[in-house]
């Protein structure tokens, strides 16, 4: 699986541009299967993508169109999907999320990610055979009714909320 | 019709009427100008009535990207604002980088033209489908943060980006800045004064469209090339580390670091301003324009105070500019300065200004309404930036600029501001890098490196001088022969490198752009052939328009120059010691290479 390590991301969006110029032949943030969000009042920077979250919640296609491949990934069936949006709603991060009819969700581009690539502070990082998937618990509640960008936002506040003490203490 | 890179379409908005149109943007009309900086000049210069007031409505603000604006390409991140300049009263344009044009080219606007003014505070929602005029009296006051904040909140979507102005715009301090990104500032010849003017707090973009290269492999490799000529340059680990501010050595190195308003080139406590200690001790991460690979921007966090930056500028602007060996401060100041939207260059020129000129009792407190600083005073330095933020008491006069300010001194104290064209000069003191000291006198938005960069003449590469400009003298930075052939090639790249929308430290500071790469980006990204010899040519011809326009604007020849200081006064101490610019030499010959004959 993918990992990120917000405090070293410069929000250079190099992850979320490979990711859409890749696999679309265009530029777009919105057809990234990663997507950099920038929290300017607080210095954080950071891409969302799919956990392969241990609760597995987007996994509740009323359709059957989502499975979940052999390196954990998710893999929505376009033929299956509705675009009901019961995916995207109950991911309590944004990592999942609908755009011009189409589901975009991270695949691990088949197991040679293309924004592991992209990325040059090593912000993120691909193991194969990572099984310690996180738990999104926590972020689940506060997710509710809200669009997949203000949760991308608050999860991110969340994280950046650490990286900010240690900036503090090195300070320090 | 344009298919590949641009959006092919402007985006024309009348405040005064509340109404915008989209037009579709001619390819016979942009081909000779490729985008951005150019394109925005050769707007101004078709349409712009040139006798207008700058802060009245039939001002034009434009905001411009380029064709490769926003694509894989490295810090393709930069926009052009662009007006009638009311610092200056001549082209005023200022470029930031960031993430702001990457989305605007989502928008497919490659140009936003804003005329007419709007009867309260609004902001603007730029999406592809055109304008949303949002009324927000509300947002009266706000910090530039506090703007983008509430923007993203308001319309549920953290992936707008905000170009905003702070407080100064909205009380049209004449040197107050658009800053997008939070911290990204479009600093020069104060565009924040005339979106205030215009009633605008803030444009916000967010767009839908996606960018399309017309060879995508070869685009890829003609960048994949670029990326490499960043990671094997040699300055690549400095600029990774310090960005800019690696020069607050490197210039107090050469005695060139402007130091108590210009009367020094070297600081003594350069060691607890630099870009060093601001890296070792404050950093806390490096920052980024759209997918770049330098990373050269920085996070810092200090005491209560935290930002992103700052650039050189900045740093030497509020440490020895002004006497200050506090760098807590300055970064405060930086902070401050982007969050109010005032240009730390225009700033710091004013209370130089006035600081040297109390000292030598040309000024007297009572002149200032009881007003008197001193070098490093911080308390009252920053006291008095937030009174020109806001206009208050002596504030109102301090917010017209240095030069303006000084009219109603005698010719002494006049003759101290540190100005061309009315645009105060930046931190490095030309009297030990000739080749900018000739892009002071001659840029057509008034003193300033940006229009030439001339770094060429700091590289020491003789004999690469001696190929490309015709004389070794042209990479000796004491020297005045061969700048101005150096200067009329390198001005060309920088106005290219801004019509890319590319970024100057990468493209001219680092010598990676030139006229073949930019032909084969321009091939693969765009579809369209454009020879290095005409790539040439164009940019020749789009300097000669910026000419004609300033002339339009009443610009003459004589203010092509420096000020007196630089032509008549050496440093006694330093590596810098005995020399002076003879600027008019510099000047003739530039002239002559362009054939401006008057």
């Amino acid at each position: 699986m993918i990992r990120i390590d917000i405090s070293k991301c410069t929000g250079c969006k190099r992850c979320e541009s490979a990711c859409a110029f890749f696999r679309t032949g265009r530029i777009n943030n919105r057809l990234a299967r990663i997507k950099v969000m920038n929290l300017y009042e607080i210095g954080i920077d950071g891409p969302v993508v799919c956990n392969q979250c241990q609760e597995g919640y987007c996994n509740c296609c009323p359709e059957d169109a989502i499975t979940i491949s052999s390196l954990g990934q998710v893999i929505v069936s376009p033929t299956r999907c509705t675009l009901c949006g019961a995916c995207e709603q109950a991911c309590p991060v944004g990592a999942i999320e609908i755009f011009n009819d189409f589901v975009y969700v991270c695949d691990l581009c088949g197991g040679r990610p293309k924004c592991v690539e992209a990325c040059t502070e090593g912000a993120i990082t691909y193991d194969k055979e990572e099984q310690e998937h996180p738990s999104l618990a926590i972020f689940k509640k506060k997710a509710k009714k809200i669009n997949p960008s203000q949760k991308r936002y608050s999860y991110l506040k969340k994280l950046g909320f650490e990286v900010r003490k240690n900036w503090r203490k090195e300070h320090d | 019709m344009i298919k590949y890179g641009y959006g092919g379409r402007i985006l024309r908005i009348d405040l005064t009427e509340q109404r915008f149109r989209i037009a579709p943007l001619d390819s016979s009309w942009i081909k000779p100008v490729i985008g951005g900086r150019a394109a925005n000049t050769k707007r101004l210069f078709e349409e712009l009535n040139p006798d207008c007031d700058p802060l009245e409505p039939d001002n034009l603000l434009i905001f411009g990207i380029g064709p490769l604006t926003g694509s894989l390409l490295t810090a393709s991140a930069y926009y052009t604002v662009t007006a009638k300049s009311p610092l200056t009263g001549i082209l005023g344009d200022s470029a930031a980088g960031g993430q702001f044009a990457a989305e605007m080219k989502l928008t497919g606007f490659d140009q936003i033209i804003i005329t007419g003014r709007a009867d309260s505070l609004l902001y603007l929602i730029v999406t592809e489908s055109g304008v949303e005029f949002v009324n927000c009296p509300e947002y009266k006051g706000k910090t530039v943060l506090a703007t983008t904040d509430a923007i993203r909140k308001e319309r549920k979507d953290y992936s707008i980006q905000v170009a905003a102005i702070g407080p100064a715009g909205e009380n049209l301090v004449l040197f107050s800045t658009v800053v997008s990104s939070g911290n990204r500032v479009n600093g020069r010849t104060g565009m924040g004064a005339v979106m205030g003017s215009k009633n605008i707090k803030a444009i916000a973009v967010r767009g839908s469209l996606s960018l399309e290269v017309a060879d995508p492999l070869a685009f890829l490799s003609e960048v994949k090339k670029i990326e490499k000529d960043i990671l094997n340059h040699e300055e690549y680990q400095r600029r990774y580390q310090m960005g800019t501010t690696r020069l607050m050595e490197d210039l107090n190195s050469i005695g060139i670091l402007a130091t108590r308003h210009f009367q020094e080139g070297v600081c003594k406590y350069v060691d607890r301003i630099s870009g060093q200690k601001l890296a070792s001790t404050y950093k806390v991460k490096n920052k980024s324009c759209f997918t770049c690979n330098l990373h050269c921007s920085r996070y810092y966090v200090v005491d209560d105070c935290e930002a992103e930056g700052p650039e050189f500028e900045t740093l030497c602007s509020f440490t020895s500019r002004i006497g200050n060996s506090d760098l807590p401060f300055a970064l405060e100041m930086n902070s401050y300065l982007n969050q109010m939207g005032l240009d730390s260059i225009s700033t710091s020129e004013v209370i130089g200004w006035i600081i040297e000129c109390q000292e030598k009792g040309l000024i007297s407190a009572e002149d200032l309404d009881g007003l008197s600083i001193s070098w490093g005073e911080t308390d009252k330095i920053r006291e008095v930036v937030d009174m020109i933020a806001f206009r208050r008491g002596i504030g109102d006069r301090l917010a017209n600029g240095a030069k303006k300010l000084s009219e109603s001194f005698g010719e002494e104290a006049k003759k101290l501001v540190m100005q061309v064209k009315g645009l105060d000069i930046i931190c490095g003191d030309p009297r030990g890098i000739k080749a900018y000291g000739l892009t002071y006198a001659i840029a057509s938005r008034g003193a300033d490196h940006l229009r030439a960069e001339p770094y060429f003449e700091l590289t020491n590469r003789r004999e690469e001088a001696k190929k490309r400009f015709g004389t070794e003298k042209a990479a000796d930075r004491l020297a005045e022969e061969g700048k101005a052939a150096l200067v009329s090639y390198s001005e060309k790249i920088a106005l290219l490198t801004d019509s890319l929308t590319m970024c100057k430290n990468i493209g001219l500071c680092m010598d990676i752009l030139n006229f073949e790469k930019a032909s084969a980006l321009l091939k693969a990204g765009a579809g369209i052939d454009y020879s290095p010899e005409y790539l040439k040519k164009i940019m020749g011809d789009l300097i000669d328009i910026e000419f004609k326009l300033n002339r339009r604007f009443g610009l003459k020849r004589e203010d092509n120059t420096l000020p007196e200081r630089f032509q008549k006064e050496s440093f006694k101490e330093g590596p810098t010691k005995g020399s002076t610019v003879d600027i008019q030499r510099m000047v003739d010959e530039y002239y002559k290479i362009h054939k401006w004959e008057e």
